[in-house]
């Protein structure tokens, strides 16, 4: 510590950041020469600046701002517009575009507080809390899986979208700021059992499994707590002090000792599970509690080998890499809990072991000799019946451990093998905190039983039932410093306390079971230097852009210091004063000049060229929609937006999901790549703000993916019947809420009448149809046709996600397929005849892959059922017919379905059916051929109509994406 | 002369706005030049690209690059340095296959690989690579992102990163498996804390169609000419919007869409075997590694910074049972594009900057895994010493390096990281692993963490 105090004070004395040196130098004030970062002193309470002759405005945020403009020699930009005002504001509060009746009742509104309940209405509407929820959620990595899980654990989280509402009813609510924190990390300790608010502490469980590691699912949650409420990265002292703040790593592992104290569960919340949900969990609870007692009774059963084991400790590795343990094998983590144990028992002198601990250090030569000096201490150094059990000599320490297990089955030493502490014991807790101490088949079974919870919660409940929260163990640990983060090498114990950097260095130890309740109250305290500055912070940034300090999530001595110092510190004790009050805050930040100023900067030559960053707001800086508020934008100008608040994830772009893409499933291990595209916050990261990239594959979903294509069809149905400069206005209200100018309208006739000068392709009503169904072998016949629900451009399956979560691998494509997952589920490609007739098939079918058995295939008729079936593996086949008689509505199918096994069952089977129309019946479509390849399609326009193209131009212009 | 490496900031000023590397300008803010021009490196790159054939479910060393006579002496006895694994194994179980000594420098390599072979003297065989774990999934993180557990950012994002793309209308980094992804699917390719744009691009190769290949590359919609019609009129608009206003990202958003567009003719040329002569075609063969190698090599031809191929869905190497049938089949399916590749590189000049490199997550045990004292003629993993091999830009072709003990069970000679490879592999692409950083959560994470030698025995 005294180290790096010292190295801290010089690089601050020597080295400050050129920003701070300005800033320092033009208002007049020294830079703190302390050995603390800034951000670790106090906040001060400056006065107001008094800015002379300011017309601009009473608010004292702008006269923090201008007082710095001044000295800059720059002037503040001009009051924006108010279509830009309510856009700007509505957006920022809701992530939603006003109604166009909005905008006009609010342009047309003269009252002078007319803006400021433009404010209260938005702050008050259920929407904000779920524009604001989603900053919090990037900052607490939120995701609806757990990222990668062996086969036998549901991947997917029980309790994320519970947190997620939870979040949003927090902010909807104006749950002071501090005990939003204190509830997302002690929930458990401060609200009644069965409470909605245990949902909090998802911020701590939603993080990746990291496939059951402890030392990472501890870290994660440290940094997720100390970046995310504190901005400090602590998690830099995992290995080593931190390089740059007071942070020795003794800090880090008195925080790792908190969260190793505490096991986490899965607990109701409300009424709690009912019917079938509530029958999994007692029969989940049942079976784990015999598996328990098992192991136990396995573990005092093999005592003598558990003992032996210690002497030949190399062969069971400390840190248990993913091995595969039978019934019959010594556990490598039991025999390492043995070791522990008994560790404990000769540093704290337990009479029972010390024979143990004298004969193991001896040669078998020297075991009478050490006996004999045994016999002769008191009892509370030897235990007289364990001696007891040495009469005679033993020959190894083999022969020890068998002697002591047997003598620690008498009634006295019951502690030894029954106790909470004993290494035979086994944790009464959720399978993910103890799956180490079984056999690989239990895990497997306890997983899968656990899974039978998970899986019924997930999909039949409505997600609402269940939390996952820590729960403090009965006995905490005191932690120990992993040198260089390593486990392997342990280095001194530390007590579990909060942060010396803030506490100070006589800081207390915690008092109370892990202690996490003390670190969230040390979190959540007016007395904290950094919770309220940070949340601050990340509040201004939202609104303007960029923080005052630039990283967010950083506070340290190698972030920049504040553009605003002062600023910061008011804001931050008024936000206190204010008991927390995040919507009293966003007032406070809304209704300044600074805020409601011209994003254009159009007369900011000055401004460009002294702060081209805009730190000192000058202007205010335009927003660039995020993926969320440009898609749930369009459903909004659409009409078709679904603003149900809250509830069960849904695909992003499958079936027919209309919520707001808050609601969008998030699975971090396969984030949708639109999402990833467009800058959605990394899920296994705590993300303080997202980067903004602009690249072509943006670009590239804006010209080319469904969704678009399909909204800009709905946007022009209401059109449909008006004359042109009336469709032009409507899809400019809608889309941009003001009125096309006259350049504007001419612009889009003249797009119009080019693009209507091109023929447009004629659409063909299709004779195939695309589905699923069961091929009964008995009766020939397909049973159970139906239509598969989702195309993505390319091929029909069964979502957006491939394969999909209901109906596994279905698909068809132009030229081939997938059948589904079991004979349930055979892939049919439909042809209905138009009319009656002779119609001949010609087709090629071919299974390409080696591995697995191949395919089964059938052609078949709608009535009269089988005409052709083969079963192909690595092999190709012409499946002609010369001539089906067929009348008009009748159907052919092409089935394929997997044979015995699903294992690379992918197809190539595109027919072509011709009509010869030898039946005399069919005359006006003999020679008339359908092609499965070139016919096939979706069920959207197969071309965009003029209009459509003008609309999804509007709906990819900057103007659309950019918020002045 | 080697050039300077710049700061990130200057770094990203000139950065192109291409697929692998763009509008990292908005990022911080910055006006983006949109040039695509020669990557800045620390010094003189040796290779400009790379290509990872990754042979995932971890190959069996000691039946391919790695010959142990030994283990016939041993056989049907346990080995006196068998180590835990992921599961038991039983007595040493000598290689069925045939090695012989190929080229000038005399390498032995097993038949699997008869014809990589012929290229022997322009490969570089380490033969003591290790691993941390025996399993899989850490294995897989800790080759690709140089750590076995937490989420960052993959050799191909850094590299993309670092150097960009030479192709703006490629992405700069592909990551192509036949028909599904390999376990832990796109964290292999992931950009975890870097902007996502450096993230892996995924390629289902089994297709063959480039509308499946690339997301969103092809509109169901509209054709290129109305699209053109479209663009004009979006640029106008766009325009007509920027004069009142200054910020550079309205710019920058108006040029990718004319990326975008170009984009779409570009990548479906590139994914196009079809516009390659037959005697390039039969040369890689016609199966599905035939092709996506072939792919490969046309990405790389036209600038793409590194492309990973993955042998299948899941992890196909993972033979635990009768090795013999299936290393041959799995080996079948990849020595002939392999071969090829190395002749069709050399051909065309450009093997001398091409890296390439061959390797699973770990080897195999040279003892046989046995399932409840049963042999099942397989090998369970081995991560204590196995063989990756690379060639091409930079490397000592002929050269063997370390080795591992008599058995084949733990690197004895040289043991080499991870960490060591991936300081070879940047030291190749001529960056300084030490100096390749990224900050994030307030440190600067590099690739090889705090680890990682250039492995200077292999370099030419």
């Amino acid at each position: 510590m005294a180290n790096l105090s010292l190295y801290s004070r010089l690089k601050f004395g020597i080295n400050p950041t050129p920003l701070a040196w300005v800033v320092g130098l033009v208002l007049g004030f020294a830079l703190p020469l302390s050995a603390k970062p800034w951000a670790l002193e106090s906040p001060v309470d400056a006065p107001v600046p008094v800015v002379e002759g300011n017309p601009w405005s009473s608010q004292p945020v702008d006269s923090f701002v201008l007082e710095k403009l001044r000295a800059a020699g720059l002037q503040p930009s001009p009051q924006a517009d108010r279509r830009t005002l309510i856009r700007r504001a509505t957006f920022d509060l809701t992530g939603l575009p006003p109604t166009p009746e909005e905008v006009s009742a609010f342009v047309n509104d003269n009252a002078s507080d007319a803006y400021a309940r433009l404010i209260d209405r938005l702050l008050a509407s259920p929407h904000y809390g779920e524009q604001w929820a989603r900053h919090w959620l990037d900052v607490a990595r939120y995701s609806d899986t757990k990222g990668y899980v062996y086969g036998r654990e549901e991947n997917r989280w029980v309790h994320a979208s519970a947190y997620r509402d939870w979040v949003v009813r927090a902010f909807n609510e104006d749950l002071p700021y501090d005990r939003f924190l204190l509830l997302q990390i002690a929930a458990d300790q401060l609200v009644p059992e069965r409470s909605s608010d245990l949902a909090a502490m998802g911020f701590l469980t939603v993080g990746r499994r990291f496939l059951g590691v402890t030392h990472d699912i501890i870290d994660d949650r440290i940094d997720v707590v100390m970046r995310g409420t504190q901005a400090l990265t602590v998690a830099c002292a995992r290995c080593h002090d931190h390089k740059f703040d007071p942070i020795p790593t003794a800090d880090y592992y008195s925080l790792y000792g908190v969260f190793q104290s505490c096991a986490e569960a899965m607990v109701p919340m409300g009424e709690g599970e009912n019917g079938e949900v509530a029958n999994l969990v007692a029969k989940n609870r049942d079976l784990l509690a015999k598996r328990r007692g098992e192991q136990m009774d396995r573990t005092r059963a093999r005592l003598a080998d558990y003992l032996a084991a210690q002497l030949e400790l190399e062969k069971y590795p400390e840190e248990v890499f993913n091995q595969l343990i039978d019934d019959g094998d010594l556990n490598p983590f039991i025999v390492r809990r043995w070791e522990i144990y008994l560790e404990r028992q000769r540093v704290g002198g337990n009479p029972v072991f010390t024979a143990w601990h004298a004969l193991a250090k001896s040669a078998p030569a020297g075991y009478a000799e050490v006996l004999t000096r045994l016999r002769s201490a008191p009892a509370s150094e030897a235990n007289p019946s364990v001696l007891a059990a040495f009469e005679g000599t033993p020959a190894d320490m083999k022969e020890v451990a068998k002697r002591y297990a047997e003598v620690l089955k008498q009634p006295e030493f019951k502690a030894v093998l029954e106790g909470v502490d004993s290494p035979c014991h086994v944790p009464d807790e959720h399978i993910a905190n103890i799956e180490m101490y079984f056999p690989t088949n239990t895990i497997v079974e306890l997983w899968k039983s656990q899974g039978d919870v998970d899986r019924s919660l997930i999909e039949k409940g409505d997600g609402s039932t269940a939390a996952t929260i820590l729960m403090d163990r009965p006995l905490a640990a005191t932690p120990r410093i992993f040198k260089r983060g390593n486990p392997l090498t342990k280095g001194e114990e530390v007590p579990r306390h909060f942060l010396q950097a803030i506490a100070g260095p006589e800081t207390k130890p915690f008092a109370k079971g892990s202690g996490r309740l003390e670190l969230a109250q040390a979190i959540a305290s007016r007395e904290n230097p950094l919770t309220a500055r940070v949340m601050v912070n990340r509040v201004w940034m939202h609104h303007f852009g960029n923080g005052l300090v630039t990283t967010p999530s950083d506070f340290g001595k190698r972030a920049d210091a504040p553009s605003h110092p002062k600023l910061l510190d008011w804001l931050a004790l008024r936000f206190m004063e204010s008991g927390w009050s995040i919507k009293q805050l966003h007032r406070m930040l809304m209704l300044s000049q600074t805020y409601q100023q011209s994003s254009s900067g159009e007369n900011g030559g000055r401004g460009q060229q002294i702060d081209p960053a805009n730190r000192l707001l000058w202007r205010m800086n335009p927003h660039r929609l995020s993926f969320e508020e440009a898609r749930d934008a369009w459903l909004a100008a659409t009409g078709e937006l679904d603003l149900r608040v809250g509830g069960k994830p849904e695909s992003l772009f499958g079936g027919k999901n209309l919520r707001r893409t808050l609601y969008a499933y998030v699975d971090r291990e396969n984030l949708p790549p639109e999402m990833r595209v467009f800058d959605f916050a990394n899920p296994d990261l705590s993300i303080s703000q997202r980067t903004e990239t602009t690249v072509p594959q943006q670009a590239l979903f804006g010209m080319n993916h469904p969704f678009i294509a399909a909204k800009a069809g709905v946007l022009t149905k209401d059109a449909a019947t008006m004359e042109a400069s009336g469709k032009v206005r409507l899809l400019y209200e809608k889309l941009y809420q003001r009125q096309p100018t006259s350049g504007e309208l001419e612009l889009a006739q003249a797009f119009i009448s080019s693009a209507a000068a091109t023929p447009a392709p004629v659409v063909r009503p299709s004779q195939w149809t695309y589905g699923y169904g069961a091929w009964n072998g008995e009766t020939g016949k397909l049973e159970g046709f139906t239509p598969l629900p989702h195309f993505n451009g390319s091929a029909w399956q069964g979502g957006d996600q491939f394969p999909d979560v209901g109906l596994g691998w279905v698909q068809l494509t132009a030229t081939g397929g997938h059948p589904g997952n079991d004979a349930k589920h055979a892939i049919v490609r439909r042809w209905t005849a138009p009319q009656d007739g002779d119609y001949q098939l010609k087709s090629t079918l071919i299974h390409e892959p080696e591995v697995g058995d191949g395919i089964r295939a059938f052609v078949a008729h709608g009535s009269r059922g089988l005409l052709r079936s083969t079963m192909l593996h690595h092999s190709k086949e012409e499946i002609d017919l010369p001539a089906i008689a067929m009348h008009k509505g009748e159907t052919l199918d092409f089935i394929v379905d997997i044979r015995d096994g699903l294992n690379s069952d992918q197809f190539l089977w595109a027919p072509v059916i011709t009509a010869t129309g030898s039946a005399g019946t069919g005359g006006d479509v003999v020679g008339k051929m359908w092609n499965a390849e070139k016919d096939f399609g979706g069920d959207l326009p197969t071309l965009l109509s003029p209009w459509q193209q003008f609309a999804q131009v509007l709906m990819l212009a900057n103007e659309f994406m950019f918020i002045d | 002369m080697t050039t300077p490496i710049l700061s990130r900031r200057d770094f990203l000023r000139r950065s192109g706005v291409g697929f692998g590397m763009l509008g990292l300008a908005g990022l911080v803010g910055e006006t983006s030049a949109l040039a695509v021009g020669p990557a800045l490196t620390h010094f003189a790159p040796k290779a400009k690209r790379v290509i990872h054939f990754f042979l995932n479910g971890g190959p069996s060393h000691v039946d391919t690059f790695d010959p142990k006579p030994a283990l016939l002496k041993y056989a049907g006895q346990v080995l006196p340095n068998n180590r835990i694994t992921e599961r038991k194994t039983g007595a040493a179980f000598p290689s069925p296959f045939k090695f012989q000594r190929y080229g000038q420098s005399g390498i032995e390599v097993s038949e699997l690989f008869e014809k990589t072979a012929q290229h022997i003297d322009d490969i570089a065989v380490i033969r003591s690579m290790q691993a941390e774990v025996p399993n899989h999934e850490p294995s897989l993180m800790l080759m690709n992102c140089g750590d076995s557990i937490q989420a960052r950012p993959s050799l191909g994002a850094w590299l993309t990163y670092g150097l960009g793309s030479e192709n703006e209308n490629l992405p700069g980094f592909l990551a192509m498996c036949p028909n599904g992804l390999p376990i832990k699917g796109s964290e292999n390719w992931q950009s975890a804390f870097l902007p996502g744009a450096f993230q892996g691009t995924y390629i289902n190769s089994q297709h063959t169609a480039v509308n499946k290949l690339i997301d969103n590359i092809r509109s169901p919609h509209a054709n290129l000419q109305t699209q053109s019609r479209q663009l004009d009129l979006l640029k106008q608009l766009n325009e007509k919007h920027r004069q009142s206003r200054s910020d550079s990202r309205l710019e920058a958003r108006i040029d990718s869409f004319e990326l975008a567009f170009r984009m779409q003719t570009a990548a479906s040329d590139a994914f196009d075997v079809a516009n390659e002569p037959q005697y390039i075609r039969d040369l890689y063969g016609n199966g599905v590694h035939g092709r996506q190698t072939l792919i490969a090599r046309r990405l790389l031809e036209r600038g793409v910074r590194m492309v990973q191929l993955w042998h299948g869905a899941g992890q196909p190497w993972d033979n635990h049972e009768n090795i013999e049938v299936n290393h041959r089949n799995l080996a079948a399916e990849i020595d002939q594009p392999i071969a090829a590749l190395l002749h069709d590189l050399k051909q065309r000049g450009m093997l001398e900057d091409t890296l390439v490199i061959w390797g699973g997550e770990f080897g195999r045990t040279p003892s046989v895994e046995l399932s409840g004292n049963q042999s099942k003629l397989g090998r369970d993993h081995n991560h204590y010493g196995f063989t990756v091999w690379m060639a091409g830009g930079g490397i000592k072709g002929g050269t063997v390096h370390g080795s591992t003990d008599e058995f084949g069970f733990a690197a004895q000679e040289n043991p080499t990281s991870i960490h060591d490879l991936h300081a070879t592999i940047l030291h190749l692409m001529g960056l300084n692993h030490e100096k390749l950083t990224y900050r994030y959560a307030g440190r600067d994470f590099r690739l090889t963490d705090v680890y990682g030698q250039v492995i200077t025995p292999i370099l030419a």
